[in-house]
């Protein structure tokens, strides 16, 4: 999930290999997004050399499934897309057709955002995956910070070749991410800014996510909305009810 | 060279007819053979370019620059605003060089049936432009080409359609991301499945209207992202492409490719092809030097007796080298006379009916990503027929060469004791 994208992921077993201490601040970073359930209003914007759109959405998740769908522009709301185990499925207002996304599409751009449909609806386990290490303490633009390296492990199936995750030391709250490839160039980073109090927790409410091959664009999330732990019908993220 | 020289010359070839048709007749059949091989290579080159080029590519493609090979969707000749097609399309076909040329879109996308879906190309085309500079219209094995009445109709591969197990008149829905970044999205009918023998394009391409397409990607009527073009002469399309590259360029930026830009691979088989053909020549003259050789040195050391007297008789060792390499000239002109006649009616035979290959291989043959068919048509390469000739008489000469050369230097007494 979007949050997700960056954080999600419950408590699960340390690794030894690990650095012990930015294990422990990465989960407990990622802790502050999980959630059992969770109900969310958000804003993308794009803003490419085309232009700006606007898109707003509505976010269900319940476990390991997620339903978006999109409530504006016009024309397109309706649209939704449904992530129920390993499968995904599109339902497409215009068409009245439901479409079965294979994996190969999850990794191409979400309504030409710079976030990929992956990022939207798979959630990342950050500690399972990756071997974490400290990579800094110190200040950054006069805000003590702490940066961590997260190297995939061999049987992680990631697509990065590593993570460095920024958390600002005084309220453990995530500032940026950088997500680089196998040689080491930045790939695309997301900046988190905007940090209230919503759902009883302090989080980032606007993500910016810029490709660093698309000088120029980039595509802003807002959360306007976003309850934790609310009780949602399982029917909720069912086929049928997709229209 | 003197007028007895020859006169001596064709003399002395007629003394033995045998052993100089033995001798013409290696020569002649080396000849037929070379003509063989160059006609079904041409052929073959011939056949790559034609079917490489006619399936879907055509023969030069005009695009927006930058356009190729990325295929961004957004980069449509003319840029945002687009460009007047017919007027484009006139000013391509007013090159006389020029057979036809069509509109083309692209997209990717995918394709979705029931419960399985399928990343797909799409190709949109006018119907009844497209058919003629390509001619996936003729390959349909079920159901119709496109056409102006079914606005929402596609033709798809043989391979896709069972794949995701649809047929003639299957609804699909395609999902794609349009121009804008949104998801163009509709529902469309199969109206034809065609069979190229290309899996690639049997298994991936979609073909539909080009309005269509152009609704599906959110682009207005005027965005296009290519012409393409047949020329009446395919060997002028690097020449072609050059041209219509200034001339166009003078109304909006565009990049003319010839096919040998965009099927690389192709050009480098037909290049390879040349290559096979030289080593097949060298071969083939290996073979025929051999065979001349041998005679031509039979022929001279049978005369040692003769030439010795001839120079006893106060023939000058030059003159004797002469006289051999007049007879050899001689006997290659007309052996090459008889190959060539000999060769007309395979010649012949090749280009009309070609060579069926369906017996061996059982079906269709397809050769870097193009379909060559079952039957190998010859070709008329005159060119290498000349360069064969030459190489031909040369290699007669050059094998005189030697026995002349020994000859010249006989001792006349030790020459005219030798039986």
């Amino acid at each position: 999930m979007l949050l997700g994208l960056a954080l999600s992921s419950v408590a699960l077993m340390s690794h030894a290999a690990d650095d012990q201490g930015a294990r422990e601040t990465v989960e407990r970073v990622a802790r502050l997004f999980s959630s059992k359930s969770s109900i969310a209003t958000v804003k993308m914007q794009i803003s490419n050399e085309d232009g700006q759109r606007d898109i707003s959405m509505k976010i269900w998740s319940l476990g390991e499934k997620v339903l978006v769908r999109i409530t504006s522009p016009q024309d397109e709301a309706g649209t939704a897309i449904l992530k129920v185990g390993s499968d995904i499925w599109y339902y497409l207002p215009k068409s009245n057709r439901t479409v079965n996304v294979p994996a190969s599409m999850a990794m191409t751009s979400w309504m030409g955002s710079d976030f990929t449909i992956d990022d939207l609806v798979k959630e990342t386990f950050l500690t399972r995956d990756y071997s974490i290490s400290t990579f800094f303490v110190g200040k950054r633009g006069g805000v003590a910070v702490e940066e961590y390296t997260l190297t995939p492990k061999p049987e992680a199936a990631v697509v990065w070749g590593k993570i460095i995750l920024q958390i600002r030391k005084a309220d453990a709250v995530p500032t940026w991410q950088g997500f680089y490839d196998e040689d080491g160039q930045l790939v695309r980073e997301l900046t988190f800014s905007e940090y209230k109090r919503m759902g009883g927790r302090l989080i980032p409410t606007r993500l910016v996510m810029r490709a660093a091959d698309k000088a120029g664009a980039q595509t802003t999330i807002e959360y306007e909305d976003i309850a934790f732990d609310v009780p949602i019908s399982p029917g909720t993220f069912s086929l049928p009810d997709l229209k | 060279m003197s007028g007895r020289l020859l006169q001596l010359a064709w003399r002395n070839l007629w003394r033995n007819p045998r052993r100089t048709f033995i001798t013409m007749a290696a020569i002649a059949f080396g000849y037929t053979m070379l003509l063989f091989v160059a006609c079904l290579m041409a052929g073959l080159r011939w056949q790559m370019i034609q079917n490489g080029t006619c399936l879907i590519m055509s023969q030069i493609q005009v695009h927006a620059p930058g356009y190729y090979p990325s295929r961004s969707i957004k980069k449509t000749l003319g840029g945002r605003q687009g460009t007047d097609v017919s007027a484009m399309l006139a000013a391509v076909t007013s090159d006389r060089r020029v057979y036809a040329a069509a509109p083309r879109v692209y997209g990717y996308g995918l394709l979705s049936a029931a419960h399985r879906s399928a990343g797909v190309e799409l190709m949109g085309v006018v119907p009844d432009q497209e058919p003629k500079i390509t001619i996936l219209n003729g390959q349909i094995a079920k159901g119709s080409y496109l056409n102006a009445r079914m606005p929402k109709g596609v033709v798809i591969g043989d391979k896709l359609a069972s794949t995701i197990g649809i047929d003639v008149g299957s609804e699909i829905v395609l999902l794609t991301q349009a121009a804008d970044g949104s998801m163009g999205n509709d529902v469309y009918t199969v109206a034809g499945i065609f069979h190229s023998g290309l899996d690639a394009v049997d298994r991936g391409l979609v073909l539909m209207a080009l309005s269509s397409l152009q609704d599906l990607l959110h682009l207005a009527p005027a965005r296009i992202h290519e012409v393409g073009i047949k020329l009446n002469d395919i060997t002028a399309a690097t020449t072609v492409a050059a041209g219509l590259q200034v001339q166009l360029d003078k109304t909006l930026p565009v990049q003319a490719m010839a096919w040998p830009e965009l099927a690389p691979e192709l050009a480098s088989y037909v290049q390879f092809n040349h290559a096979i053909t030289f080593v097949l020549f060298f071969i083939f003259f290996l073979l025929a030097v051999l065979g001349i050789m041998n005679t031509m040195l039979m022929a001279v050391f049978e005369r040692t007796r003769e030439l010795g007297m001839l120079m006893a008789l106060g023939m000058r060792p030059v003159q004797v080298i002469v006289l051999i390499l007049t007879e050899a000239a001689g006997l290659a002109v007309a052996s090459l006379v008889v190959g060539g006649a000999l060769g007309v009616p395979v010649l012949w035979y090749l280009q009309e009916h070609g060579l069926d290959l369906g017996g061996a291989t059982g079906g269709v043959i397809s050769l870097a990503g193009v379909v060559v068919g079952h039957l190998w048509y010859g070709r008329q390469d005159f060119p290498a027929y000349g360069e064969a000739a030459v190489g031909l008489a040369a290699t007669a000469l050059v094998s005189a060469l030697y026995p002349a050369w020994r000859a010249a230097h006989f001792q006349p007494t030790e020459a005219i004791r030798k039986v």
